[in-house]
């Protein structure tokens, strides 16, 4: 099984691939293009963004916005986002396969994706992040994750706050390759708590009671809370009841190493 | 649809279909030591360099090298040659079928790193998979040439 597709285009400009992928409904977007083949499906035109220059990772005084087209292995290497919460945003993108499947995936197509077992959203969701999609939207990462359908746009920037604090991240893994069985990211940034689990095997969520019960310091509470208060359960490789036990372990664990 | 690119820095010219990926294109035109194996971009065997960074070339749609560099182990005959006599030395060799990704997946981290250290070594080959060796003789063979090649 295989991506089919009758024409592939090489957009000159966002205005240019955002007209195309309106001609028809069959046309995509292109990101890395691992997963499309991976769907299967049948496209009309493949749309390309390689030589728009979304590639790129730049700063300012309080922003980091990486191009939707940047890598996740110069995503993971840049200076920029290694300076991020003591490098651990890099280091839950750097659990992603090898780096010659990172160099070809991309941010935008991890984000666009939406996947349940994605390390890279849940790596991002506890931070502040907002998602520019051309040709005029805006909207968190969380609204992103949560939105149900087909987004009417293309990802054009992923937009990070710069904050002070301390990140921790743990995917829980059979062997080195392997799809997450479950996946936590703990931050906590300019004094707050923010706990994100992945591959439950639902799509990264927040965990917002817990976070609440985190703030008043009862850590053993807040991972109590976590492991209710999302929806966990039975995959293939994992049960629900380990996913939970998981669950009160490495949330306990992060709090108390990102409030250290 | 025509897709230029330099393969080992001879530029090229092929027919190729829009959905086809970088792997197919190459072995249907004579590129043979690039071996697909899983086929989902998950075991490294078609390991390939493109712009001197290490891809996955079933994972990489063709279309996306038009212009670039595309690097296969023909291109780094020499330093392949020597890895492989590392590889046999410790016994890292069964069938070979991974060995051509593990040549240019070690080319692309001498390049990248000077002095890697042995967690930025199982790092960067993590991706390629053995099922003959167990991957310590492999790690053992890569250490020692990696000391060698400096």
């Amino acid at each position: 099984m295989s991506l089919r597709a009758k024409e592939y285009y090489r957009a000159s400009s966002l205005e240019d691939a955002y007209n195309k992928l309106k001609e028809n409904p069959k046309n995509v977007i292109v990101g890395g293009g691992l997963w499309l083949k991976k769907t299967g499906l049948e496209y009309h035109t493949i749309i390309d963004l390689s030589n728009l220059g979304l590639d790129q990772i730049k700063e300012d005084k309080d922003f980091i916005y990486v191009g939707s087209m940047v890598s996740l292995r110069d995503f993971e290497n840049s200076p920029i986002i290694n300076k991020l919460f003591n490098g651990v945003i890099a280091f839950g993108v750097r659990e992603v396969m090898g780096p010659a499947f990172r160099n070809i995936a991309t941010i935008g197509g991890s984000v666009y994706g939406r996947f349940p077992f994605s390390d890279v959203i849940a790596a991002l969701l506890p931070l502040d992040v907002k998602v520019k999609l051309y040709p005029n939207q805006e909207m968190s990462l969380n609204d992103l994750v949560n939105y149900r359908g087909k987004l009417d746009g293309i990802i054009e920037q992923i937009i990070i706050r710069k904050e002070e604090g301390k990140a921790f991240f743990k995917k829980v893994k059979t062997t080195a390759l392997d799809f997450p069985m479950i996946n936590f990211s703990i931050v906590n940034r300019s004094g707050k708590n923010y706990i994100a689990i992945g591959s439950r095997p639902g799509v990264a969520a927040l965990a917002y009671k817990a976070m609440e019960e985190a703030d008043k310091g009862n850590y053993e509470k807040a991972a109590e809370i976590a492991s209710q208060e999302l929806q966990f359960l039975d995959s293939s490789n994992i049960s629900k009841e380990y996913r939970i036990d998981l669950t009160k372990v490495y949330v306990l664990r992060g709090l108390k190493e990102v409030n250290e | 649809m025509k897709l230029r690119f330099y393969l080992n820095n001879v530029e090229v010219e092929y027919e190729i279909q829009p959905d086809e990926y970088l792997a197919q294109v190459l072995r249907r035109n004579g590129v043979l030591s690039i071996r697909i194996g899983c086929d989902e971009s998950a075991c490294g065997s078609c390991t390939v360099l493109v712009d001197d960074k290490p891809v996955l070339s079933c994972g990489l749609l063709a279309a996306k090298v038009e212009g670039k560099h595309v690097t296969t182990v023909e291109g780094i005959q020499e330093e392949a040659n020597r890895l492989a006599d590392y590889f046999g030395d410790e016994g890292a060799d069964q069938c070979s079928f991974c060995s051509v990704g593990f040549a240019l997946i070690v080319h692309a981290l001498r390049k990248e790193y000077k002095n890697p250290t042995d967690e930025q070594i199982k790092d960067y080959i993590v991706g390629n998979i053995c099922r003959c060796t167990g991957y310590q003789s492999q790690f053992k063979a890569i250490k020692a040439y990696l000391k060698e090649a400096k």
